[in-house]
C-alpha cells in the first residue's frame, strides 16, 4: 500500500491561510499539519468550502491575490515553500516538481491552441526537448493517456474533444511536466459517471508508471475508496481525522467522519430519507472556538464548545482531533450507520 | 475555408444590391432642385428639357437599370451643384488620398500606442496598487466621456501655442499638405479616440482571459508570466477584437468630419454634409453608396479574419446555420 520507505515528500506544519474580503478576514486554513509520503496516494475529503482546494493551492503559489499564508510552513525538498514570494521562485516548483489536474476539463485547455502544442509547451519547459523530438515525446504521452491516433489528435483543438478526452489531455500535460507530486483537484467531478472510473484508472496507471505521489481532493467518497491509500478528512479549514483508508472507513473516530460516512447514499434504506448532517458549516469570518463541528454534533461534549481538541493518536497511522479520544471523555458510541459499514457488507469499493 | 469566404462574399453582394436599390428609390423622392444649379431662374420648359436630357423622365424601371449599368462601369455620375459638370469619381479621387494618408498615420499610431497601453493596463491589474490600470482608466474615461469636439479643440489650441516665449510645440494650426509639421496635430486628434478604444477593449478582454481556467493551468504547468501573456492571454484576447478592427480601420481611412473641418483639411470627411446642404443629388447618392460599401466590406473582412484566427468557427459545415 504505502511505499516501502516512508519518506516524507511534502510536509505541512501548522499551516494557516487567510483571505481578506472587503476588509474582513477569512481564516480559511486553521493550523493544519500533514505529512505526505513519497509514492502514496492521499485523498483530502471534505464538503464544499472546507478549504481542501485552498490547502493544496498553497503548494504551488496559486492562491488568489487576496489570499496569503499567515503562519506555518510547507517543507518540500528542504525548502520552505511559504517563503516563496515571486513567480520566479515558484517556477522552480510549478510543473517541474508539483503538477496539477483541475476539476473542469472543458475550461482548463486553451481553446485557440492545438492540444499537441499545449502538451508540447510542458514538454519543452520541463524535459528540455525541442522541435521534432519534443513532438515525438508528445505523441508518446498521448498514447500513454489512451488517446488513439496521436498524429491526427496532435493537430486538433480542444473543442474537437469530448470531456473525458480533454481530461486525458489535461493529465497528459501534468505528466509531461515530469513532476514528483501530482495534485488532482476533483478530477472527476465534472465528468460523466461512466467516464469517471476510466479517468481514475488512468491517474493510477500514470502514478505507477512515473512513480508519482498523488494528492486527490474530492468530496466523493466513492472516488476516495477507489484510489486512496490514506484519507485526510477536512472540516472548516482543519484536518479533523487522518488515517489509512481502512482505518477511516471502518474505524472512524471523529464525529464529523461518522456523519460524513453516515450520509453515504449506499447506506440508505429504501423508502427512507437519506441521512443528512444538520446545520451549516461555521462562518470562517469569525474566530472558531472549540471543535468547529460541535454545533452540528448531537453528541458534542461541553468542552467541545470551549477548547480546541488536540490531535490524538489512535494508532501510529491514525490520528483524530476530537475530545472523545481523551482518556477522561465519556464513552460515546459511533452512530449505527457508520459503525456497521463493514457488517453491512459495504466494501471499500463503494 | 474558400467555400465560407465565397458564401460571405455572395451574401455581401446581395446586401449591396439591396442597398443600391433602396438608395435609388430614396433619391427619386428628393426634390428635383438638386439637379440644377440655378433652379429658380429657369422656366418650366427649360426644366423639362434638362430633366429629359438627364433621363429622369424615363419610366422608373428603365432608370433603375441604367443606374445599375452605370455603377457596374464604375460611373458614379456627374455633380450638378457642388462642382457643376465634374465627374464624381474625379471629385472623390482628389479628396480621398488626403484622408487616407492622414488616416493611415493615425491608424499606425493608435495601434502602436493603444495595444501596448491595453496590455500594460491588463498586466497592471495583477500588481498591488494597479497604478498603470488606474491611470489608463482615467485617460480612457476622459476620452470617452468628454465630447470629442472639446479635446480636438484643446489639442489644436495647446499644440499651436508657444510657451514661455519659446517654440516648444508651436505647431501649425491649419493643415498644409506640403508642410510635414502641420500633420502632427490632426493625426494626434484623429488617433486619440482610437487609442482609448483599442486600449479599453484589449484590456477588458485580456483581464477576462487571464481569469480563465486555462490560464491557471498554464501557470500550474510552470509557464513564466511573460510567456503566458504573450502566448495565451494576448492572442486569445485579440480574437473578439478582430471582428471589429477592419471596420474601424476603414472608417479611420475615410476621414473625420470634425477634425477635417477644424484643421481645414481637404478630405472626404466634410463632403457628404456639404453635398446634402447644397442638395447635390448625384453626389449624395455616390457618397452614401461609398459609405455603405465600406461598412459591408468592414463586416466581411471582420468575419473572414475571425474565421482565420478562431479555430472554433467551422467553415461551411452547417448549411444556413448563420
Amino acid at each position: 500500500m504505502q511505499s516501502s520507505e516512508n519518506n516524507v515528500i511534502l510536509s505541512f506544519q501548522d499551516l494557516n491561510v487567510k483571505f481578506t474580503l472587503r476588509g474582513q478576514t477569512l481564516h480559511a486554513i486553521r493550523g493544519v499539519s500533514l505529512d505526505v509520503l513519497q509514492g502514496e496516494s492521499i485523498a483530502i475529503v471534505g464538503e464544499s468550502g472546507s478549504g481542501k482546494s485552498v490547502f493544496v493551492k498553497c503548494t504551488m503559489g496559486l492562491l488568489d491575490a487576496n489570499g496569503y499564508i499567515s503562519g506555518g510552513s510547507i517543507l518540500y525538498n528542504g525548502q520552505d515553500l511559504t517563503t516563496f514570494r515571486t513567480d520566479d521562485d515558484w517556477l522552480k516548483i510549478r510543473g517541474k516538481e508539483i503538477a496539477m489536474v483541475f476539476q473542469d476539463p472543458m475550461t482548463s485547455l486553451n481553446p485557440l491552441k492545438t492540444i499537441g502544442k499545449q502538451i508540447q509547451e510542458a514538454v519543452e519547459l520541463h524535459q528540455g526537448l525541442k522541435g521534432p523530438r519534443a513532438k515525438q515525446a508528445v505523441m508518446e504521452i498521448l498514447s500513454d493517456v489512451g488517446i488513439d491516433d496521436p498524429v491526427r489528435r496532435y493537430k486538433q483543438y480542444p473543442h474537437e474533444f469530448s470531456g473525458g478526452m480533454r481530461q486525458r489531455v489535461v493529465i497528459a500535460i501534468a505528466v509531461a511536466c515530469r513532476p514528483r507530486i501530482l495534485i488532482c483537484d476533483e478530477p472527476t467531478t465534472a465528468l460523466d459517471v461512466t467516464i469517471q472510473a476510466q479517468i481514475l484508472e488512468l491517474i493510477k496507471a500514470m502514478q505507477k508508471k512515473y512513480n508519482l505521489t498523488t494528492i486527490y481532493i474530492t468530496h466523493d467518497l466513492g472516488v476516495v475508496a477507489n484510489v486512496a491509500d490514506r484519507i485526510a478528512v477536512m472540516y472548516a479549514g482543519d484536518i479533523v481525522e487522518v488515517g489509512s483508508c481502512d482505518e477511516v472507513f471502518y474505524d472512524p473516530k471523529h464525529p464529523y467522519t461518522w456523519a460524513l460516512l453516515s450520509s453515504l447514499p449506499q447506506l440508505g434504506v429504501k423508502n427512507e430519507p437519506l441521512y443528512a448532517i444538520q446545520g451549516t458549516p461555521p462562518n470562517l469570518f469569525h474566530e472558531v472556538r472549540g471543535d468547529a463541528f460541535a454545533p452540528r454534533n448531537p453528541r458534542a461534549l461541553k468542552i467541545d464548545f470551549l477548547e480546541r481538541p488536540p490531535m490524538f493518536d489512535v494508532s501510529p497511522t491514525h490520528k483524530a482531533r476530537t475530545w472523545l479520544l481523551d482518556p477522561r471523555a465519556p464513552k460515546v458510541e459511533p452512530p449505527e450507520h457508520s459503525r456497521s459499514l463493514r457488517e453491512k457488507g459495504v466494501s471499500r469499493r463503494v | 475555408m474558400a467555400k465560407y469566404i465565397v458564401k460571405r462574399v455572395l451574401r455581401s453582394l446581395i446586401t449591396m444590391f439591396i442597398i443600391i436599390t433602396i438608395l435609388f428609390a430614396l433619391l427619386r423622392l428628393m426634390p428635383i432642385e438638386g439637379y440644377f444649379e440655378n433652379f429658380d431662374k429657369m422656366s418650366e420648359t427649360q426644366i423639362q428639357v434638362k430633366l429629359t436630357s438627364l433621363g429622369l423622365m424615363d419610366p422608373l424601371p428603365k432608370q433603375l437599370l441604367r443606374f445599375y449599368n452605370q455603377l457596374l462601369h464604375g460611373d458614379l455620375g456627374v455633380s450638378n451643384v457642388y462642382r457643376r459638370g465634374v465627374a464624381i469619381t474625379e471629385i472623390i479621387g482628389e479628396k480621398i488620398p488626403v484622408s487616407i494618408k492622414l488616416g493611415l498615420m493615425s491608424l499606425c499610431i493608435s495601434l502602436a500606442v493603444g495595444l501596448p497601453l491595453g496590455i500594460l493596463m491588463a498586466r497592471s491589474t495583477r500588481t498591488k496598487y494597479k497604478i498603470g490600470d488606474r491611470l489608463g482608466t482615467v485617460f480612457i474615461v476622459i476620452i470617452q466621456a468628454v465630447p470629442s469636439a472639446v479635446y480636438h479643440i484643446l489639442i489644436q489650441f495647446a499644440g499651436s501655442q508657444t510657451y514661455v516665449g519659446k517654440e516648444i510645440f508651436g505647431l501649425p494650426m491649419l493643415f498644409d499638405e506640403s508642410n510635414p509639421k502641420s500633420y502632427i496635430l490632426p493625426v494626434l486628434s484623429l488617433s486619440i479616440g482610437s487609442i482609448a478604444y483599442y486600449a479599453m477593449w484589449l484590456r477588458r478582454y485580456m483581464v477576462d482571459e487571464s481569469n480563465k481556467d486555462y490560464i491557471r493551468l498554464a501557470r500550474a504547468k510552470g509557464v513564466p508570466g511573460g510567456a503566458i501573456s504573450r502566448r495565451h492571454v494576448f492572442r486569445n484576447a485579440f480574437v473578439p477584437m478582430v471582428q471589429y478592427i477592419p471596420n474601424s480601420i476603414l472608417f479611420t481611412l475615410m476621414g473625420s468630419l470634425y477634425v477635417e473641418s477644424l484643421y481645414s483639411i481637404p478630405g472626404m470627411g466634410g463632403l457628404l454634409v456639404t453635398a446634402i446642404k447644397r442638395q447635390d443629388n448625384t453626389l449624395v447618392q455616390a457618397l452614401v453608396l461609398i459609405y455603405a460599401v465600406i461598412s459591408i466590406l468592414g463586416l466581411l473582412f471582420g468575419d473572414i479574419l475571425m474565421g482565420i484566427v478562431d479555430p472554433r468557427i467551422s467553415f461551411a459545415k452547417k448549411e444556413g446555420s448563420r
